[in-house]
């Protein structure tokens, strides 16, 4: 690693934002570069610095205040002005959202974490996180090699497991390498594939069900994700490739995978 | 409605502007509740926040500071000396508060949403509208003026407190 990269990347290793490899990578380089070393130091001092409640500014009680008496009386003044123009049946609909509005709207001020994302929303952040890591630090890959019979035994004693590795050349789909990456605080195998110029990053890990689960499709910040489950394992696929060629993609791995 | 109050009164660094953006921002909220889609509500709020505040300084303090191009002369100048530690430790409040504020409001929002507020950097990407890859970056950039800031301020502050 460059101090060029380490000094980009250390900012991700302070705050725990980096994939295993890349965060075990800084680590090193900062440990043999008293350059960078020194450069850590001091943004470990300044975020500390930086923690002080001195520099968080609370909001006054009055504003807080404020605010909760304004959102409510604005709901209802709307739904007075239904009432006055349009006769007596709509208000009644009225009366009956107005409190629900308003009372969601309370929950995300009082309490904004109640609406915690579900499980497979936050997974799929996940992997896109780690897939957008991959390509950003230029840590695609541990172990480059379009041989099935390479990447798949690098696995072994790195992971608890030993992920199905297939190289589906034939159908457009290149193995080039496979990388270890951290999700769901799990260390997990991570396969790159390459179509075209677009990555494919697979992500597995072992899972109780064994059944071959439908997929699902979802889009997270311009990039598509696929999930589905295949003899035991749970599998994330991440591209930038259009839904219907990573579906195919998905398919291969269902199928031959 | 901490978390608001703080972007919003480190963004146009004013005790009544941030009362006023925030509550704007609420009530912009509660209008454009129907565009919340699920998601962090609290990055959804603090990106109305922003753009509240932007909004405010850009009608009340003309065209905001040219931060791309700052961005660009200074990440190639000044960046060579190193960093210490033991500069940034000695820094006091009002030097650390001061060298924030001097700070381009891009730079200054990363640092207050991630070292103050403690956002992940998925929830200042979502916040600040940007790459989830852009977030790191920038927080390198930030980072970096703020400790050269503050180091620069112990070298004066040292100069005329102990004249040589």
């Amino acid at each position: 690693m460059t101090c060029d990269d380490a000094r980009v990347l250390m900012h991700g290793h302070l705050d725990g934002e980096l994939d295993l490899v890349d965060d075990l990578d800084v680590q090193r380089h900062i440990e043999e570069c008293p350059r960078c070393a020194s450069e850590y130091a001091a943004l470990r001092a300044m975020r500390t610095r930086l923690k002080d409640d001195a520099f968080r500014f609370e909001a006054p009680p009055a504003l807080k205040e404020k605010i909760r008496r304004a959102i409510p009386a604005s709901t209802t003044t709307r739904a007075n002005g239904y009432q006055s123009r349009r006769g007596a049946w709509v208000p009644r609909a009225v009366r009956f959202a107005a409190p629900m509005a308003i009372g969601a709207m309370l929950a995300l001020i009082i309490a904004p974490r109640m609406f915690a994302p579900a499980l497979n929303q936050q997974l799929a952040s996940e992997v896109v996180a780690s897939h957008v890591r991959s390509l950003m630090a230029t840590h695609l890959m541990d172990v480059a090699s379009t041989d099935q019979h390479t990447v798949k035994p690098w696995f072994n004693g790195k992971l608890d497991f030993s992920p199905p590795v297939t190289d589906f050349a034939k159908d457009g789909f290149p193995l080039v390498g496979g990388r270890l990456d951290y999700i769901e605080g799990r260390p997990v195998a991570a396969l790159v594939y390459q179509h075209g110029k677009h990555v494919i990053n697979v992500f597995m890990w072992p899972t109780a069900g064994t059944a071959t689960s439908a997929e699902r499709i979802e889009t997270e910040h311009g990039y598509n994700v696929e999930q589905l489950t295949v003899a035991g394992m749970n599998c994330w696929m991440v591209s930038d490739l259009n839904q219907m060629e990573l579906d195919n993609f998905a398919n291969l791995i269902r199928t031959k995978g | 409605m901490d978390a608001a109050y703080n972007l919003a009164r480190w963004l146009v660094r004013d005790e009544h502007d941030a009362q006023d953006v925030v509550q704007e921002a609420y009530l912009r909220a509660l209008r454009f509740a129907g565009g919340f889609r699920g998601g962090d509500p609290r990055a959804w709020i603090l990106a109305i926040v922003r753009n509240t505040a932007f909004t405010w300084l850009k009608r009340n303090r003309g065209p905001a500071s040219p931060t791309e191009f700052d961005e660009e002369m200074h990440s190639a100048a000044g960046e060579e000396s190193g960093l210490e530690a033991d500069a940034v430790r000695r820094a006091d409040g009002a030097m650390i508060r001061a060298a924030l504020e001097e700070l381009a409001d891009d730079f200054r929002e990363v640092i207050v949403m991630r070292d103050i507020e403690g956002l992940s950097y998925k929830e200042i990407a979502d916040a600040a509208d940007v790459p989830i890859g852009t977030v790191m970056s920038r927080l390198a950039r930030a980072r970096g003026k703020l400790a050269r800031s503050l180091q620069e301020r112990i070298g004066k502050d040292r100069i005329t407190k102990e004249p040589a």
